[in-house]
């Protein structure tokens, strides 16, 4: 249908009046049914008038294209939604405008009919849409025609007549563009301003949903230094409580030994002397699990520790321990690396001193430290390797274990407590531990340390590095 | 002409007070010992106050504090103490189970003169004690004022 409509008209403009005429006659048929879609249409034929003034060519290049443009601007210039108030406008203001012209001529002012007229035009296209801004001005032209252009009280129509039609024509096309572009920034704006609602409504939301995790995250916050707390005073109370009473033990114990040791058998002096190690041990075990915590529960100090350094301290603080014995140390370049001095001395402190304990048995034993380079994540990787009594791999995963032994007390002492500590410590420091060994052919305890290369390769671009010991 | 100072041990278990007292006999210390069972009993008798108001108001030559006490606890004291005028020149050594972290800070904080964890073994035990009763009530000069002026 609408292609119908536009095909006659697509070529040129030259027909300009015959056809607006023509259209303008058929305009007002569809007054009484412009209800639904058929106003649509109908308002979308009108339209075409107009835009074929202004752009003729370029607008029509597509028939679906031009249907939703057409519907898309006829719908911008309605600002009135019910078309018989439409109508009714763009008859009273002609109306009231031909009075007011009319009115204007009887007090002798000349010429003032056309501009009141295209007033009247501009009112009715700015507020009523196309339809209705056609038929203003085909009533315009009609009463100007028989009022004011001679021969006067006739519809008469000449050529001469033309320039007044164009006139009201072009006027009223100018303040339906006007409007049109008035009305397409005022669509943009609203559209702008929904679109910044719902994202603000959008960044409410999820506001409040930052908010609710905080408010999740900050009670499991609470939660947690709850339970660090729980955890704190427990060790302090095994600290503090646990150890007094097995102080008097052992005192009194010592007490009673040494007051009535003289008046007991040998059977009884060995009971005393049991309940004595007994208890001491119970105290070295408190003493030794409470460390193990105190690691756990320790804040780290990061610095940059030269783990080559650590190990000499290590070896030289258990030279009480292995003097007088035959042992092969090997040291080999050690990175250095981020991490907590301290607590990284306690882990090679333990490891060695196992080393040591473990080869007590060997004429010759011998204790290589050295660090290898990560096949697969160039992260380095450091080991502490004896030929002591070793272990059976099947037990490698007890081997990090609190209080897992694997050997009896009468072979080798100690709690079971120290490979724990290292793992705790070097878990924090975000390395991994391993074990690798074999009953009686020594063992080897691996460590890494995820940022020791990383330092190496700082000292080695740093020349300032050499003060670490290197 | 004076005498030596008294030794005042803070300590709220009976047998820890016992050990001690062994521990301070084995040495024969000449030094008199007064023995308070809690924070705020040792505070009455720094202070002359309550049971204490008719002794002599000289200052104990040193002071053995536990920090776990019944009442009003050993690093409170240790805090009055330090930041009274007339008695923060007190020598005062905290004799305590605790290895902790935490109670070491705080007690330097306040200016304890010496922190000592008490060993399980009773030898260490006594040596501790007895070595700590030497150092602060014979060997140390005590500070003016702590001294019991004979007649």
């Amino acid at each position: 249908m609408l292609q119908t409509a536009i095909g006659p008209r697509d070529p040129c403009g030259g027909a300009i009046s015959g056809s607006v005429t023509a259209r303008g006659e058929r305009g007002p048929d569809h007054v009484g049914k412009q209800v639904g879609f058929a106003r649509t249409e109908n308002s979308e034929k009108k339209s075409v008038t107009m835009s074929d003034l202004e752009e003729p060519p370029r607008v029509l290049e597509s028939g679906v294209g031009m249907k939703r443009a057409l519907a898309r601007w006829n719908q911008q210039l309605q600002r009135i939604h019910s078309p018989i108030l439409r109508y009714s406008l763009s008859v009273a203001c002609v109306a009231l405008a031909l009075g007011l012209a009319l009115a204007l001529q009887h007090y002798q002012f000349r010429d003032v009919e056309l501009p009141v007229l295209c007033l009247a035009i501009a009112i009715v296209t700015w507020h009523a849409g196309i339809g209705p801004s056609v038929l203003a001005i085909l009533l315009s032209t009609m009463s100007f025609n028989y009022f004011f252009i001679e021969p006067i009280h006739s519809f008469a129509v000449s050529t001469k007549d033309l320039p007044y039609f164009i006139t009201f024509l072009a006027w009223g096309a100018l303040v339906a563009w006007f409007s049109t572009v008035s009305r397409r920034i005022e669509a943009g704006l609203r559209l702008a301003r929904d679109r910044l609602q719902t994202e603000v409504e959008h960044r409410a939301q999820r506001e409040d949903e930052i908010r609710r995790l905080n408010r999740e995250l900050a009670k499991r916050a609470t939660d947690l230094e709850a339970t660090n707390k729980d955890l704190e005073s427990f060790a302090y109370s095994v600290s503090h409580d646990l150890r007094a009473p097995l102080r008097h033990l052992v005192g009194y114990s010592e007490l009673l030994q040494k007051e009535a040791s003289s008046s007991l058998d040998d059977k009884s002096r060995r009971y005393m002397q049991t309940i004595l190690q007994s208890a001491k041990r119970m105290g070295n075990l408190i003493d030794d699990l409470l460390a193990f915590s105190r690691v756990g529960r320790a804040e780290t100090q990061n610095s940059l520790v030269s783990l080559e350094q650590l190990v000499k301290e290590v070896v030289a603080e258990l030279r009480e321990e292995t003097n007088g014995r035959e042992i092969a140390w090997k040291v080999g370049a050690l990175p250095a690396c981020y991490g907590d001095r301290s607590m990284l001395k306690l882990v090679l402190a333990n490891l060695v001193s196992n080393a040591v304990k473990f080869t007590r048995m060997r004429a010759r034993a011998e204790i290589e430290i050295g660090c290898v380079d990560g096949k697969n994540n160039h992260e380095a990787e450091m080991f502490v390797r004896d030929n002591g009594a070793g272990f059976d791999m099947q037990y490698v995963d007890k081997l990090f274990g609190v209080f897992q032994r694997l050997h009896l007390a009468e072979q080798f002492e100690g709690n079971g407590i120290g490979l724990a500590t290292v793992q705790r410590i070097i878990h924090r420091h975000g390395g991994k531990v391993r074990a690798e060994g074999a009953v009686d052919q020594g063992a080897t305890f691996y460590f890494s340390l995820p940022n020791a290369q990383d330092a190496v390769e700082r000292i080695r671009h740093d020349h300032t590095g050499t003060h670490f010991g290197r | 002409m004076t005498t030596l100072g008294r030794i005042l041990v803070v300590e709220d278990d009976p047998n820890d007070v016992e050990l001690t007292l062994i521990a301070l006999g084995e040495y024969h210390l000449a030094n008199e010992v007064v023995v308070t069972r809690d924070g705020q009993q040792a505070l009455d008798y720094l202070y002359c106050r309550g049971e204490f108001h008719t002794r002599s108001n000289e200052n104990p030559a040193v002071m053995l504090l536990d920090l776990k006490l019944p009442r009003v606890d050993g690093l409170e004291v240790l805090q009055q103490i330090k930041t009274d005028e007339s008695l923060r020149m007190i020598p005062v050594v905290v004799l305590t189970s605790s290895h902790e972290e935490k109670d070491k800070m705080r007690s330097y904080k306040f200016g304890v003169n010496a922190y000592v964890v008490k060993p399980v073994d009773f030898h260490e035990f006594v040596n501790a004690v007895k070595e700590l009763g030497i150092f602060w009530a014979v060997v140390n000069e005590p500070p003016p004022g702590s001294m019991k002026k004979l007649p």
